[in-house]
């Protein structure tokens, strides 16, 4: 049971290191697929608001950790 | 089946495997080194073994899953763990939290396993297989899930699996002949290099299962790689900075 429990435990760290970015991540990626699915938009600028926004995410999150570190 | 379209899934789950396999194999040896070959082997194994099923189980059940509906699943899948590993590799790279050390480990898992053999609570032999079970599951457990993301989109689950069982063997054939833990491995900068893989990989299937036609196709990924490469480096750059300005 504690073998599972770990397991478990494991999978979902897989893909929620930080809570905040993991978040973030999914609100950028709703609003990508809406733009691109919902707008009379070029599907590229969904996909370009996707790109741009994981890319500020991951420098913003670093940052944040850092300064929370150094705090 | 082209090179362009294959290398990165290659690179990308051998890499990963890699880094997952040294982990494994530094807690399989502890219990090696403590409780001898036969429990290390029968963990591994049974490890080994549970993967395999998972695996088995997992293919048919993402047989009849529309393409694109697996490419977004497993695209925002890839980037939540990619961007995960990038972001702590880059904190490891600005030095505000520190390596992770093979030698360290070793040593934490071998005084643990050297606690429960003082207490005697439990059968020894029993826990020292469980612990190694334990590590080659959850460590495996990554590399399954990096090789069907990387795979599955598009077909490539055998050239994955292929890095990945290459890195396995490596680790494993490296192990057995220097009889101590990897920590020579350049783990950070592989996790490093997997996190922007694996980022950029994400985007791609996303943007695929979005119903996005990236220019370029293949070759964006290329583009992507670079971006998330820039922006670790940058996040790491003004992770230092920060930490700097806090120590002056």
């Amino acid at each position: 049971m504690t073998v599972l429990k770990e397991v478990v435990a494991e999978l979902i760290g897989m893909f929620i290191a930080e809570k905040r970015l993991t978040t973030a991540v999914l609100a950028v990626v709703t609003v990508a697929g809406c733009l691109a699915n919902f707008t009379d938009l070029d599907p590229l600028v969904g996909g370009s608001v996707m790109l741009i926004g994981c890319l500020v995410l991951l420098i913003e999150s670093v940052w944040r950790s850092a300064r929370a570190d150094a705090a | 089946m082209t090179w362009s379209t294959v290398a990165p899934v290659i690179s990308a789950a051998f890499l990963a495997s890699l880094v997952e396999a040294v982990e494994a194999f530094t807690i399989v040896l502890a219990v090696a080194t403590l409780r001898g070959w036969r429990p290390a082997a029968i963990g591994t194994i049974g490890g080994l073994a549970v993967l395999a099923g998972t695996i088995l189980l997992l293919g048919p059940v993402l047989d009849p899953v529309p393409v694109a509906s697996l490419q977004l699943a497993i695209g925002i899948l890839l980037l939540l763990f990619g961007m995960g590993w990038l972001r702590k590799a880059s904190l490891r790279l600005a030095g505000v939290i520190p390596l992770h050390d093979e030698e360290a480990a070793f040593a934490a898992e071998t005084a643990q396993l050297d606690q429960q053999a003082q207490r005697r609570q439990q059968n020894l032999q029993w826990v020292a297989g469980i612990t190694a079970l334990k590590a080659v599951l959850l460590e495996g457990l990554e590399v399954v899930f990096i090789v069907i993301a990387v795979g599955a989109g598009r077909g490539l689950l055998m050239p994955a699996s292929l890095g990945a069982l290459a890195a396995c063997a490596l680790v494993l054939v490296i192990g057995a002949v220097v009889h101590r833990p990897l920590s020579r491995v350049p783990e950070n900068l592989l996790k490093f290099g997997v996190g922007v893989m694996l980022s950029a990989f994400g985007v791609f299937w996303t943007g695929e299962g979005l119903g996005i036609a990236w220019p370029g196709q293949d070759f964006a990924l290329l583009l992507f790689a670079t971006l998330f490469l820039a922006a670790g480096l940058s996040g790491a750059s003004l992770a230092r900075r920060v930490s700097a300005e806090v120590v002056l």
